[in-house]
């Protein structure tokens, strides 16, 4: 029976995964971007919605703010200084977002101290579901059914519309779409405030569960970058499978090997790299 | 709305603010009659415990200064958290700026290295690190340790738990899978099997562990009436916060057998710490001469109350300056004759600097978070429930101190 209450806990903690993953995988797969500050902007939105609870605004209304906030900051980020570097190597994006995480870290420090904090779940998401012997709080079971609703929507908006189309193909063909028209530069910031503001829309969603502390950043990215892997680079139903993947396998193995349960997350990466060099679902 | 230029400067100021106590602490070292290094985390993951500690300790060398009519200077030294940059910082110190006097060391790793590098430069050292190594196996004449060891945090709250809950039959324990977890949880199992408690079971997790959820799950298939938390940090934060949201308050007694105490508390805020046990090195609340003072003058001067951090880094820079003041000499073979056996009125009451370890003998606390509508203060997050000094002979820590 524990390993079932396991796999549900797994559950949840995979669909956190995969919404602060879905960001990262829709920067690099749209843009070819590797994004080294995605932590950095799960950070910033957990920090805005501490802020605003914390100046009387509602959880509802604060997490919504955080995520646009978040957006528009890196939107601006991106037109102001990333669009350079689009076309140098790989190397130069690691150097340059390394260094924006690590200045969005030091501002949060000087922002809001070196201690961090906690943010209470909302009004009417405080309790526990009980079932048997399960306990699961009622504000995890949210984010559950929240994330899973909005992987739809992501899914559709991608997948389905004509905003989606224009996006992708920006990515594929930037000429083409510049004939046609488009301002691809436009679309590249659109899409990289998107995708940074889904990570702080994760950083809005996790701080109740997880507080807030200036480095909660850099362990964020960790996570994003072994989803992502294991996905497969750009793939947004990829990201999706290996969240659940690493969610479960983490927190079946605290029951099985508890002090291996960290581990298993990289030694499964390695695995599915040595075995699937482009992820579970990446495109070749 | 930010700028490019304004984003800029501001970024500056971040890595300025960052790199300033060391630069100002090494300007103001120049010319000074008496040195102390404070190697500590100043950036990383425990730079706020170490940005305390540096103005505790500078707060030290101002009263010394005033009270002796000489120069005194502090020279923060970040280690980051890391035993090999600790190791290179104490290195430089001793070497190009003639430093003997050594006050910091947050985390065990970096204080058993460093411990034995200011030894073999002559200093003294004295640090408010946890691992038993520290005044066990791995003592050395010029390393002192200011907080209690993991026996001692140990017996000063499970005990009194135990006796105040005697219904309170089955433990379970979290456990960090290094030295210092062990080291509590080997000494957690002596008096469970003491006391005739069953340990319904441990997990274990590593020291990069965020999400302990499922290590909760474990807890709670266990039914234990009490849950027994022994990592420390943002560890144990994050375990009591999720342990919380568990609504596992409600069905059990959760202890945190090594709180870092106030940070910890500000950070949780009164909602998690309430009606939770936490182990303590110390509690500004604490009714003693000294601490009295000492709290006065913190919020005198820096308007708060001082923390552990704050407080730890005080009183082992005043110690090791005020020793050099009597010894005549910041050098190791005059500071450390002082200090061994030395018995002083401490922040914690009556402490004494055990001759045979270099141990100090002090209290160790057991809180209790109260009711956010019982707090006289925004500090005021707990009540002292009970204190004492419980401690392995010399002999039984496993110290051989060297000739």
């Amino acid at each position: 029976m524990i390993y079932l209450f396991q796999i549900l806990n797994g559950i949840g903690l995979g669909m956190l995964y995969f919404l602060l993953a879905v960001g990262l995988s829709v920067i690099f797969g749209l843009l070819q971007f590797v994004n080294f500050a995605h932590g950095a902007f799960y950070l910033l939105g957990a920090y805005l919605t501490y802020d605003l609870t914390q100046r009387g605004f509602s959880f509802w209304a604060a997490m919504p703010m955080a995520t646009l906030i978040v957006a528009g900051v890196a939107a601006a980020i991106e037109a102001l200084l990333l669009h350079r570097i689009y076309k140098l190597p790989h190397t130069f994006h690691i150097l340059v977002t390394v260094g924006l995480a690590l200045v969005i870290q030091e501002l949060a420090i000087i922002a809001w101290g070196p201690l961090g904090g906690s943010v209470p779940a909302p009004q009417g998401l405080q309790g526990v579901v009980i079932a048997g012997d399960f306990i699961y709080p009622q504000y995890r079971l949210f984010t559950i059914a929240f994330t899973a609703v909005l992987a739809g929507l992501l899914w559709w908006l991608l997948e389905g519309t004509r905003l989606g189309a224009i996006v992708r193909g920006g990515s594929e063909s930037p000429s083409n779409m510049a004939l046609l028209g488009y301002n691809t530069m436009r679309i590249n910031t659109a899409v990289f405030g998107f995708g940074a503001g889904l990570a702080g829309l994760a950083g809005a969603l996790a701080a109740p569960i997880r507080g807030v502390e200036p480095f909660m950043g850099a362990e964020a990215l960790s996570v994003a970058f072994v989803v992502v892997v294991i996905g497969g680079m750009g793939s947004y139903t990829g990201a999706l499978a290996a969240g659940l993947l690493v969610g479960i396998v983490q927190s079946v193995m605290t029951t099985v090997w508890p002090e291996g349960a960290r581990l298993m997350i990289y030694v499964g990466m390695a695995l599915v790299i040595a075995m699937m060099p482009r992820g579970l679902l990446g495109r070749a | 709305m930010l700028d490019r230029r304004s984003f800029l400067t501001t970024s500056s100021l971040a890595a300025l603010s960052l790199a300033a106590p060391g630069l100002l602490g090494r300007a103001s070292a120049q010319g000074a009659a008496l040195k102390i290094g404070v190697p500590v985390p100043i950036s990383g993951a425990f730079a706020a415990n170490g940005k305390f500690a540096t103005i505790g300790a500078q707060m030290a060398a101002e009263e010394v200064a005033k009270a002796h009519g000489i120069e005194v200077s502090t020279l923060d030294l970040d280690t980051e958290g890391k035993p090999a940059t600790a190791v290179r910082k104490v290195q430089d110190a001793l070497a190009q700026d003639g430093i003997k006097l050594f006050a910091g060391g947050i985390l065990s790793s970096e204080s058993l290295a460093m411990g034995k590098e200011i030894e073999r430069g002559g200093g003294a050292f004295m640090t408010t690190a946890g691992a038993d190594e520290i005044t066990g196996a791995d003592c050395n004449r010029g390393t002192f340790r200011w907080s209690v060891p993991t026996f001692g945090a140990i017996n000063q709250t499970v005990r009194p738990i135990i006796e105040a809950l005697p219904d309170a039959k089955k433990w379970y324990t979290i456990t960090p899978q290094y030295v210092f977890g062990d080291g509590l949880l080997n000494a957690a199992k002596a008096v469970f099997a003491e006391k005739g408690i069953e340990h319904v079971g441990n997990s274990y997790h590593s020291l990069t562990d965020k999400e302990f959820s499922g290590y909760l799950t474990n807890a709670i298939a266990a039914q234990p009436d009490v849950l027994l938390l022994l990592n420390f940090g943002a560890q144990s934060s994050d375990t009591l916060r999720q342990a919380v949201s568990f609504g596992l308050k409600q069905r059990m007694t959760i202890v945190v057998a090594w709180a870092s105490g106030l940070e910890q508390f500000e950070a949780l805020g009164p909602e998690i710490v309430e009606g939770v046990y936490f182990g303590a090195q110390y509690w500004h609340g604490a009714d003693t001469p000294l601490n009295r003072e000492l709290v006065a003058r913190v919020r005198e001067k820096h308007g708060f109350n001082p923390n552990y951090s704050f407080a730890g880094s005080y009183i082992i820079s005043k110690l090791l300056l005020d020793a050099a003041v009597k010894g005549g000499s910041p050098e190791g073979a005059a500071v450390i004759p002082q200090l061994e056996g030395l018995k002083y009125a401490g922040l914690t009451g009556e402490e004494e600097i055990r001759a045979a370890d270099h141990q100090v003998i002090k209290d160790y606390y057991l809180l209790k978070g109260k009711a956010k509508d019982a707090m006289a203060d925004k500090d005021d997050f707990v009540d002292i429930v009970s204190s004492g000094k419980s401690f392995l002979s010399p002999e039984d820590s496993g110290c051989k101190m060297p000739a």
